[in-house]
């Protein structure tokens, strides 16, 4: 980082953290005098601590099964933005790319401008993914056009995990309003719930990306909309600008005042949350609901004496706002698997990418990227419930591959862990509750150019509410200052894109 | 340290000007003469060229080739265009970045840091090494040098998380310490009023070890009869240090300064990342990260390339300055 042009820094970047991409870009898309493709190099996001490694198990087993010499690209998902980008600015991308973050502003700009194939009509040719719902295809479009594989997901697998033996030891009921909830989280933070006599626990325990995951699920509570909201006049408003969201803002920054949320969390990172929740420091997180599962296993491997157990609820209520859920997944669309047009050179190439992705969803593959290789990994009882045999082992080299199926409900294993049966089965009632966003498929350009920017103002200006740095009218006068950054303009636009799309 | 120009230059010494002039006055035109003369000069001497030519390469291609990308600066750089697709948009990216508020912020934070790293960081390994020099103990002296350039090789990833886990406010050990004191939690690192002198102690604790090795070496080239004979004259070792450690080492000194004042506005992007939030971003945000935040994570190439190439001439500017004023005051500068 000595001189600063872009262009190097992004490429020596891009080299470095991609590892594969500059040495291997040659070998990876070979394909030039109409050989048949016969090697798949993919990008693709990690949300485990580490990697598995090259040619592993999973990676072996998976090659075998699709034929294709898989070259896979790990990017931990806390930069995979980062990558992405300096990947697309050097033009250093693999033949498949996974793209999470539908909001990214470069990814947009990258897509409409043509860097992706367009893949809508090539669908209907693969056995898996014609199958695709016309739902989850229309939400993963851009300007009406689909850039990208899209991945499936649940609809919606947020809720509130709260630890049931916390609860026990109190004497409480498992909460299902915000205001018991609200009592919970105090409960946890003042009466010593663990029983060790120390001061150490909290009620939330919350992390950096509050604003984007935990926090936002709560507001959705008290009535914020999906990121963006249709208002009584008719306009297409972020929630962050909305009453509702205030109201939680305040509702939670009383909390974090009471010590009912751990006190930095502001700088906690995702690993040294989970970290927190294996030891018990917090009772109450907002997330997934398949985490219960994983935050049992952790426990249970801080301390094996541990008596955590979680209670899982996905019906919690505030006042008299109707029972609702923000969707965590676009609604039921994870991000796309895009194939660039660059190193993807001929409709035969993007067949064969497409011909792979569509054969990961056959139900072997699946299995393999879920639960591993049967015997070693795993085994079926004779009722088909699934246990995982090492769990160690299966973290290492099973689930940092659960991120990469190219949908999630190929099928629902019942399974021997506790968590999660249950976890599933609360994931899909959410279904019914699910609230969308009604911009998703809508286009601003101000949109795609400038949201990035502003989101991330606005989320500085939440961070510093909630550490009590600016009081309500300064987080208000930030939010309005964005109007004239563009989110004015990205209202306008979405508004008419709205108002023309539903006559 | 950030200043590659002038090791590269390839171009003939000034000696040979001046040996042509001098001769100069028969019929051959003097300049097909200079140039025969240099390259029959440089045949002589092809063995040393020779020697040049790795690191001139180097230079070439990881340095000046890749300014050529700096050309993005005056586009509106599209990926999927390229260079040759984007469309060109002269200054504007520059004017922008001259009318935002960000502007002002960004050279206020990374003036202020710059400046309380060199009044606070910059003389701590001269004093270490003057330290350092007076330890009698040769097993003291060489436990102690090695320890002190340990955090050198440490990355900031490492260091930053170290300093995380004490200064938290959720069960940090400083923090401990200080409710067990009777005080209140000081949140270090959400403060924006600590973020300066976290920073600059971080880059003086992992650095100032490392700074210490290029002043030891300059010590040990200090003629040893001039202590001797100071020391006939009475004079204690404070006196020995100030009199004639210092003014041996000053060379140096200045060199370095010039350097570091190249890097004025260079503080490098890893370690602030690290230790910046949203909660200290007003007074954490510099130039470096800047580029790293509009750049690369918002996909803002041309703007970010203009950002990091005003930066880039302002630090050319300022070790040109710096060096001039060093030979103003008779010192030897960096060329």
């Amino acid at each position: 980082m000595r001189r600063n042009q872009l262009p190097a820094i992004a490429g020596t970047a891009a080299c470095a953290l991609v590892l594969t991409a500059c040495g291997g870009d040659g070998g990876g898309s070979g394909g030039g005098e109409g050989a048949e493709k016969d090697t798949i190099s993919w990008m693709s996001v990690v949300h485990t601590p580490t990697t598995p490694e090259t040619d592993g198990v999973i990676e072996s087993a998976l090659q075998d099964y699709t034929g294709m010499e898989i070259e896979f690209q790990w990017v931990p998902a806390a930069n995979a933005d980062e990558k992405i980008n300096s990947a697309l600015a050097s033009d250093s991308l693999p033949d498949l790319v996974d793209l999470g973050n539908i909001t990214n502003t470069t990814v947009r700009q990258a897509m409409t401008q043509g860097q992706f194939w367009e893949v809508e009509e090539y669908l209907s040719e693969f056995d898996n993914l014609s199958q695709i719902p016309p739902e989850t295809i229309e939400s993963a479009k851009i300007n009406g056009t689909l850039y990208g594989v899209p991945k499936q997901k649940p609809m919606a697998r947020y809720g509130v995990l709260v630890r049931q033996d916390w609860l026990d030891n109190l004497g409480l009921e498992v909460p299902h309003t915000i205001e018991e909830l609200t009592e919970v989280a105090i409960a946890f933070a003042e009466d010593d719930p663990d029983g060790n006599g120390k001061d150490d626990t909290t009620g939330f325990y919350d992390r950096e990306e509050s604003f984007q995951l935990g926090f936002r699920s709560l507001a959705g509570y008290f009535g914020a909309g999906q990121r963006f909201e249709l208002n009584d006049a008719g306009e297409v408003i972020p929630s962050f600008t909305t009453d509702a969201w205030k109201e939680a803002m305040e509702w939670y920054r009383s909390l974090y005042d009471k010590g009912a949320i751990n006190k930095e969390f502001v700088t906690l990172q995702k690993q040294n949350q989970y970290d927190g929740i294996y030891q018990g420091k917090g009772g109450i997180v907002v997330t997934g609901l398949f985490e219960a599962r994983g935050f049992y296993e952790g426990g249970l491997a801080a301390d094996p004496d541990t008596t955590m157990e979680w209670a899982l609820i996905n019906d919690m209520t505030y006042d008299d706002v109707p029972r609702r859920i923000l969707t965590d997944t676009n609604g039921g669309m994870g991000g796309w698997f895009a194939i660039p047009r660059s190193t993807v050179e001929t409709e035969e190439e993007l067949r064969v990418v497409l011909g792979f992705i569509d054969s990961l969803l056959d139900e072997e593959p699946f299995t393999l990227m879920t639960n591993g290789i049967e015997g070693d990994h795993f085994e079926f009882d004779d009722d088909g419930v699934v246990s995982i045999l090492d769990q160690t082992k299966w973290e290492q080299e099973v689930q940092p591959f659960a991120s990469s199926r190219p949908s999630d409900l190929v099928v629902t294993f019942p399974s021997a862990q506790p968590y999660v049966d249950l976890g599933n089965e609360l994931m899909e009632e959410n279904a019914e509750y699910v609230v969308l966003n009604p911009a998703q498929s809508l286009t601003s350009e101000t949109f795609d150019a400038r949201w990035s920017v502003i989101e991330q103002q606005a989320n500085d200006a939440y961070n510093q509410y909630m550490m009590g740095q600016i009081d309500m009218d300064q987080y208000e006068a930030t939010i309005d200052a964005l109007g004239g950054e563009g989110l004015d303009q990205i209202v306008e636009e979405f508004t008419a894109a709205h108002a023309e799309a539903n006559g | 340290m950030g200043a590659p120009m002038s090791t590269a230059t390839p171009a003939p010494p000034t000696r040979q000007d001046r040996t042509a002039s001098d001769a100069s006055g028969s019929g051959v035109p003097r300049r097909t003469r200079d140039t025969r003369r240099m390259w029959a000069t440089v045949w002589r001497r092809r063995a040393l060229y020779l020697m040049i030519l790795p690191g001139a390469v180097y230079f070439l291609i990881f340095k000046y080739l890749p300014m050529g990308g700096l050309a993005i600066a005056f586009q509106d750089y599209r990926p999927f265009l390229g260079f040759s697709g984007s469309e060109w948009v002269g200054f504007d990216h520059f004017i922008r970045l001259f009318t935002e508020d960000t502007f002002f912020l960004l050279l206020r934070n990374t003036l202020t840091i710059s400046f309380l790293l060199l009044v606070f960081a910059f003389p701590v390994p001269i004093i270490l090494a003057l330290l350092i020099n007076e330890v009698r103990l040769r097993f003291v002296k060489r436990s102690v040098q090695t320890i002190i350039y340990l955090p050198h090789f440490m990355s900031w990833v490492i260091i930053v998380s170290l300093f995380y886990v004490m200064l938290t406010t959720d069960g940090g050990s400083i923090n401990n310490v200080i409710v067990a004191a009777g005080g209140e939690p000081i949140s270090f690192l959400t403060d924006p009023a600590w973020l300066r002198p976290m920073y600059v102690m971080q880059e003086i604790w992992r650095n100032a070890g490392w700074g210490t090795i290029i002043y030891l070496a300059a010590i040990t080239t200090v003629d040893t009869q001039l202590y001797e004979s100071a020391a006939i004259d009475g004079a204690g070792r404070l006196r020995q240090a100030w009199h004639i450690t210092l003014p041996a080492i000053r060379p140096t000194i200045i060199v370095l300064l010039i350097l570091n004042i190249g890097d004025f506005l260079e503080l490098g992007f890893e370690h602030m990342f690290l230790v910046m939030n949203s909660l200290n971003r007003e007074v954490g945000e510099i130039f470096d990260t800047y580029v790293y935040n509009t750049g690369i994570v918002n996909g803002q190439f041309s703007y970010a390339a203009a950002v990091g190439m005003f930066k880039g001439i302002v630090g050319l500017i300022l070790v040109v300055l710096a060096n001039r004023l060093a030979r103003r005051f008779g010192e030897e500068g960096v060329y």
